[in-house]
């Protein structure tokens, strides 16, 4: 191209005569211009060649292959005015959208696979933001969503220990805390599906999903449990019904025939209305004990004397004392303080300590049970002289089913009186423990709260144990895990 | 006022006849009957001083008798002491909420007629 330009001026210049065809000049000129011509074609082609070379080296560093060239900078002087700028921006751009797509796509993946597991699973999962709200559920998750499109948990948690009583607690406590209810339904007993949850709560102050809620469904485990307990109050409701009526018309007769009956069969009298007695008793340990086990069992706590207390079953008491051929003694002193008691409970626990006494000691023995403060504590004991335990029983004692070797053998029993005593005493607030010499006797005592100490818990808490149980060592708060 | 007359709604007769017999030989004035419908009924026909309920009734419960008869805004036995007697183990629930309506709770195995009267006597005199 230049060659052909300067063989035309060339041309030119010799037919205007302005050179001759072989004079100097003009192929010097020549020369110079062709010179001239081939090193500005060099710079336009290194020039016209940059961008080129800049788009394969971006291309390069995009693509990831190794290459010694730096990559070329889009804000570089030399783009600004030509709109390689805008270009090679367009393409990085690009290439980062191209990366960033493949990562976005396993992460949704992921998501989705996460999202549909957590969906098909039986066990619900809460998320809770830092006002409570809830930020994700899953299906199984008893959620209720409402017409203004707000989401809330439909757990009916027991007494005062809810999940916004714990979240208040740990707003002000905690760091981080982690809480575990079990059997708590989504709906009343008597709705129709009904799910019952073991909920397990984990709080990290100041994270977006604050407090994770993982609900396990135990309904197939907890709705056999209900239909025992309803199997165990109809067979109680059946068994009560004759023991009502030999109780009742034992004591309508021994009356009426009083004045015909012989000395002898006044003892055959109290013999008969001592075993309906301890029946009616049994029904009982065997009722509190199903109810402990599902933790149904409740006391409802109130001030009352010790002595009173004692009056429910104290006829009972010494006339089963008195058909044994035992010399039970009760003494309380007089300015003993008020304890907080369910009188029907703790009565059933001094029967169960006072029948073991009898149970456990031989004809002609003496069963003292006494009373005195112990701190915050009434301690009652009932002390027998009988057969005593070797110290590798005791540890068991209070085990259900538990009945040592010889007893079993001697002595006929279910083996949950001391369990079921000793459970009722602690939802109390209270402990058991027992002092035995083997062969000389053994000593039971019960603490019971004094009821001063407990007044303003108690008071707070509606008279239920809720309060002393989740302020002292009690038995729900220990056994919850493992029970149920 | 001394409680004279009694309603007794008991469907079960061994037990019925045995609360019977030992009231009126107490001095009582003492109507029976055996299932809730009956119940319910006697006890809005006539005022009695004292009825003793059962729980576990045929036809209609005790603690449907007890709501219908004083769960209502209005008290419709304004003039009669109520005991729950049963031999139910009634949840706590529904056993809170029968003894709000009720003067005493009690268990059939754990009191004789003998001990019925006393408490009877108890509430006289409260």
């Amino acid at each position: 191209m230049n060659i052909i330009i300067i063989v035309a001026i060339a041309t030119i210049l010799i037919l205007t005569h302005v050179f001759k065809i072989s004079s100097i000049e003009l192929w010097s000129l020549m020369i110079g211009l062709l010179v001239v011509s081939i090193v500005s074609s060099l710079f336009s082609v290194a020039a016209a060649n940059r961008p080129t070379q800049d788009l394969l080296n971006a291309i390069i560093h995009i693509s990831g292959e190794p290459t010694a060239t730096p990559p070329p900078n889009p804000n570089d002087k030399r783009y600004a005015g030509t709109g390689f700028q805008a270009a090679l921006q367009t393409l990085y751009e690009l290439a980062s959208h191209d990366k960033a797509i493949p990562e976005t796509s396993t992460v949704s993946e992921t998501t989705s696979i996460i999202e549909s597991a957590l969906n098909q699973t039986t066990s619900g999962l809460v998320v809770l933001d830092h006002d409570r709200n809830i930020a994700y559920s899953n299906h199984a998750a008893p959620v209720h969503i409402d017409q203004n499109n707000k989401k809330s948990l439909t757990l009916l948690f027991n007494g005062t220990d809810t999940l916004d009583a714990w979240l208040d607690t740990c707003e002000k406590e905690s760091v981080h805390a982690e809480h575990i209810w079990t059997r708590i339904g989504d709906k009343l007993p008597e709705e129709e599906d009904r799910h019952l949850f073991d909920v397990i709560a984990s709080y990290e102050k100041g994270t977006k999903s604050e407090t994770v809620i993982t609900l396990i469904d135990r309904t197939d485990i907890y709705n056999v449990n209900e239909q025992e307990l309803d199997f165990i109050a109809f067979a109680a409701h059946e068994l009560r019904g004759p023991i009502t009526v030999i109780r009742g018309y034992l004591d309508v007769l021994e009356d009426e025939l009083s004045d015909v009956l012989k000395d002898d069969q006044h003892e055959l009298f109290r013999r008969l209305t001592v075993s309906a007695n301890r029946l009616s008793g049994y029904i009982n340990n065997i009722l509190n004990t199903s109810r402990y086990d599902r933790r149904h069992l409740s006391v409802h706590m109130s001030e009352e004397s010790l002595a009173s207390v004692y009056a429910i079953i104290g006829d009972d008491m010494s006339l089963r004392a008195k058909a044994q051929h035992r010399l039970l003694s009760v003494s309380f002193p007089a300015d003993l303080p008020t304890i907080a008691a369910d009188p029907a409970s703790l009565s059933e626990v001094l029967g169960n300590l006072i029948d073991n006494a009898i149970k456990y000691s031989n004809e002609g023995g003496a069963i003292n049970v006494t009373a005195e403060v112990k701190g915050d504590f009434v301690e009652i004991d009932v002390e027998d002289h009988g057969i005593g335990m070797p110290g590798n029983v005791v540890g068991n004692l209070f085990q259900k089913f538990y009945r040592s070797h010889r007893s079993r053998e001697t002595v006929a029993g279910t083996g949950i009186g001391l369990y079921i005593s000793k459970a009722i005493v602690e939802s109390h607030g209270g402990s058991i423990s027992v002092r035995s010499e083997e062969g000389k006797g053994s000593t039971f005592s019960a603490f019971i709260p004094i009821y001063a100490t407990v007044a303003d818990k108690l008071q707070a808490s509606d008279n239920s144990n809720q309060g002393l149980i989740e302020h002292g060592d009690g038995w729900i708060k220990n056994h919850s895990m493992y029970r149920g | 006022m001394a409680i004279h007359t009694i309603l007794c709604i008991e469907d079960d007769r061994f037990i019925g006849e045995m609360y019977v017999r030992s009231l009126k030989k107490a001095g009582y004035e003492v109507d029976w009957v055996v299932d809730g419908n009956d119940g319910l009924i006697t006890a809005r026909n006539k005022s009695y001083d004292l009825m003793l309920l059962d729980v576990m009734l045929p036809e209609r419960r005790g603690t449907e008798i007890l709501d219908a008869l004083r769960g209502g805004a209005q008290d419709l036995i304004p003039n009669t002491k109520v005991i729950v007697l049963t031999n139910f183990e009634q949840d706590d629930e529904s056993r809170i909420s029968m003894q709000k309506h009720a003067d005493a709770y009690l268990i059939k195995a754990e009191i004789t007629p003998k001990r019925l009267i006393e408490i009877i006597h108890q509430l006289d005199a409260a």
